[in-house]
């Protein structure tokens, strides 16, 4: 098992698009937590005075987790596309290692690029303008509601690379790995959310299952959707499920 | 390392592509493996990988690859020249794939010499012509000096000084009483190269046996013979039921027979001989006669081209 992780950790590091990518959500995660501090409203009771959870909630904005997720779909995309999966299996032919390591070494990945995301944000909170950071303040966040404690930025991050981890397992595609969980956040989940709208409602229970909504309803604790943890977790397993068993018993 | 190949067999949707295939693959011996297009030549390579479900089994020693650790150590498989990421260098490729069995980097930096890519150890390698494509795939299956070799088709874009090193160093491999099993569509080469040979046609066994046995099989060895008693000889050997051709004015050609025979006759009819030359079939000649309309994707036709393209080679495509 040491050898698959070992191996998957020098396929990562020896891409340059792993590097490209991480500095580019890195900048992309530092761009949104400076915005609302250089040019936001620091008037005394407006809306959007931040606050250091707020800014520290800045990682779990969408664009950056998508890019976050160009790391994840790659673990699958990469290996499929250049018909490495090939060399891979044939060195570790229990598929189960393959697949453990590939998921460990993305956790561990998100996970230091959050606690990355969080250093460099610390520094933007330092040297932001006076006022701008307000400890009083509810303080914001890009996909609205109130700012979530630090442990679910993490785990959203987390959650959201790995449906597309198993979407680019399941398609062997890695393009398709990123456009389709960024089209259902994106397009799909608005468009059902307006349709059920326009229907008085009676496609709620379609609204009640999408994953990326619940998904950030579970973030910002909002009571909009029911069970919403519980939703997200079920896709995120489910999928994570259905690409092993893929993964298993495909031809490579 | 022995390997045994037992009932493989793989189905696609409509297509059956490897059927019940048995074979021995011998340690101390380079194993030829060929087959026309779409035989499924690679099917089974995958297949003997665990890389494809089918049924049947692949035992390595007597036992499956997956009780076998490092599986670096015990087989390395090149399979195709482009498996590798365009824009990761040579040198991190290999460095890699060295993570299974813990090869050093000193290993690493030596197999690229070995292949002649030192030069571009640090290059990435989206920029590869095929040979040096196909020298890094090969710098991959040899860096743990696995007991088996497992290549697919290792020589197509090498040129031929690449070709002969090949060739010596496969048979050198072998020599150190490790296996190698590779496939070829260079028919020539693979005589040079192979001890044995595996054929297939249509995912069925055509033959599996050493290649003097193979070659023995072909229905075109003859014996050349120049003499001025020409109708004498012709007769003593129509005699003895063997087939007789003429060949200009003082030639015969004796079909299916040795020169041992033809001499013993010829010094039994007291006819003097000017020429006695053995024309053995070719490996070409043989694997064509065995596989011939066995080919999914037949070349030719009907056309006026395919004929004239015909009668240049005898009629062999």
């Amino acid at each position: 098992m040491i050898n698959a992780l070992v191996y998957e950790l020098r396929r990562i590091r020896s891409v340059r698009a792993t590097w490209i990518v991480s500095a580019l959500y890195l900048a992309s995660v530092v761009a949104f937590g400076a915005l609302p501090l250089y040019l936001g409203s620091h008037e005394v009771g407006s809306a959007f005075i931040q606050s250091w959870k707020g800014l520290y909630n800045t990682p779990a904005n969408f664009f950056s987790v998508v890019l976050l997720s160009v790391i994840a779909a790659q673990s699958f995309g990469h290996e499929y596309r250049y018909g490495t999966i090939r060399l891979t299996l044939s060195e570790f032919p229990k598929r189960e290692r393959v697949l453990i390591a590939k998921t460990l070494v993305l956790a561990v990945y998100v996970v230091v690029m959050h606690f990355v995301a969080w250093s460099a944000l610390g520094l933007v909170g330092k040297f932001a303008p006076s006022g701008s950071l307000n400890a009083g303040a509810e303080g914001f966040t890009f996909n609205g509601g109130a700012p979530a404690d630090l442990w679910k930025v993490l785990v959203y991050g987390l959650a959201y690379c790995l449906i597309a981890f198993s979407v680019a397992a399941i398609t062997r595609n890695l393009a398709l790995g990123i456009v389709i969980p960024l089209v259902f956040a994106s397009v799909l989940e608005g468009l059902i959310n307006g349709i059920s709208t326009l229907v008085h409602d009676r496609l709620r229970w379609l609204v009640d299952i999408l994953p990326i909504s619940n998904g950030q309803s579970w973030l910002s604790a909002s009571k909009e959707l029911p069970h919403a943890g519980l939703v997200f977790s079920i896709w995120v397993v489910g999928l994570l499920m259905i690409a092993t068993f893929m993964f298993a018993r495909r031809d490579a | 390392m022995r390997i045994d190949v037992h009932n493989l067999d793989k189905k696609f949707k409509s297509t059956h592509a490897v059927k019940d295939l048995s074979f021995t693959v011998e340690p101390g011996r380079v194993t030829g493996f060929l087959g026309p297009n779409g035989s499924g030549k690679s099917t089974t390579m995958r297949l003997m990988l665990g890389l494809d479900s089918g049924s049947g089994e692949t035992l390595y020693n007597g036992k499956v690859l997956t009780a076998h650790d490092p599986i670096t150590k015990t087989i390395g498989a090149h399979l195709d020249a482009k498996f590798f990421h365009p824009k990761r260098t040579a040198h991190a490729h290999l460095k890699m794939l060295a993570a299974e069995s813990r090869v050093s980097n000193e290993r690493i930096d030596e197999v690229l010499e070995l292949v002649g890519l030192e030069s571009v150890a640090r290059k990435r390698p989206g920029g590869f012509s095929l040979g040096m494509a196909q020298r890094l795939g090969l710098a991959g299956a040899i860096l743990a000096e696995p007991q088996v070799l497992m290549l697919d088709e290792p020589a197509n874009g090498l040129d031929p000084q690449s070709i002969q090193w090949l060739r010596d160093f496969l048979k050198y491999y072998a020599s150190l009483g490790r296996s190698v099993f590779v496939s070829s569509h260079l028919l020539n080469e693979m005589q040079l190269l192979a001890d044995d040979l595996v054929v297939i046609a249509r995912g069925e066994l055509i033959a599996s046996e050493s290649m003097p046995a193979f070659l023995a099989r072909s229905k075109g060895s003859s014996v050349h013979i120049r003499t001025p008693q020409l109708e004498k000889l012709q007769s003593a050997l129509r005699a003895e039921g063997i087939g007789v051709e003429a060949s200009g004015a003082t030639g015969l050609v004796a079909m299916n027979t040795t020169t041992d025979h033809v001499g013993d006759l010829a010094f039994r009819a007291g006819v003097q001989l000017s020429e006695l030359t053995a024309h053995t079939a070719s490996l070409e000649d043989v694997f064509l006669q065995l596989t011939e309309g066995q080919q999914d994707y037949q070349v030719g036709g009907s056309s006026a081209e395919s004929e004239a393209v015909a009668s240049i080679d005898g009629g062999a495509l």
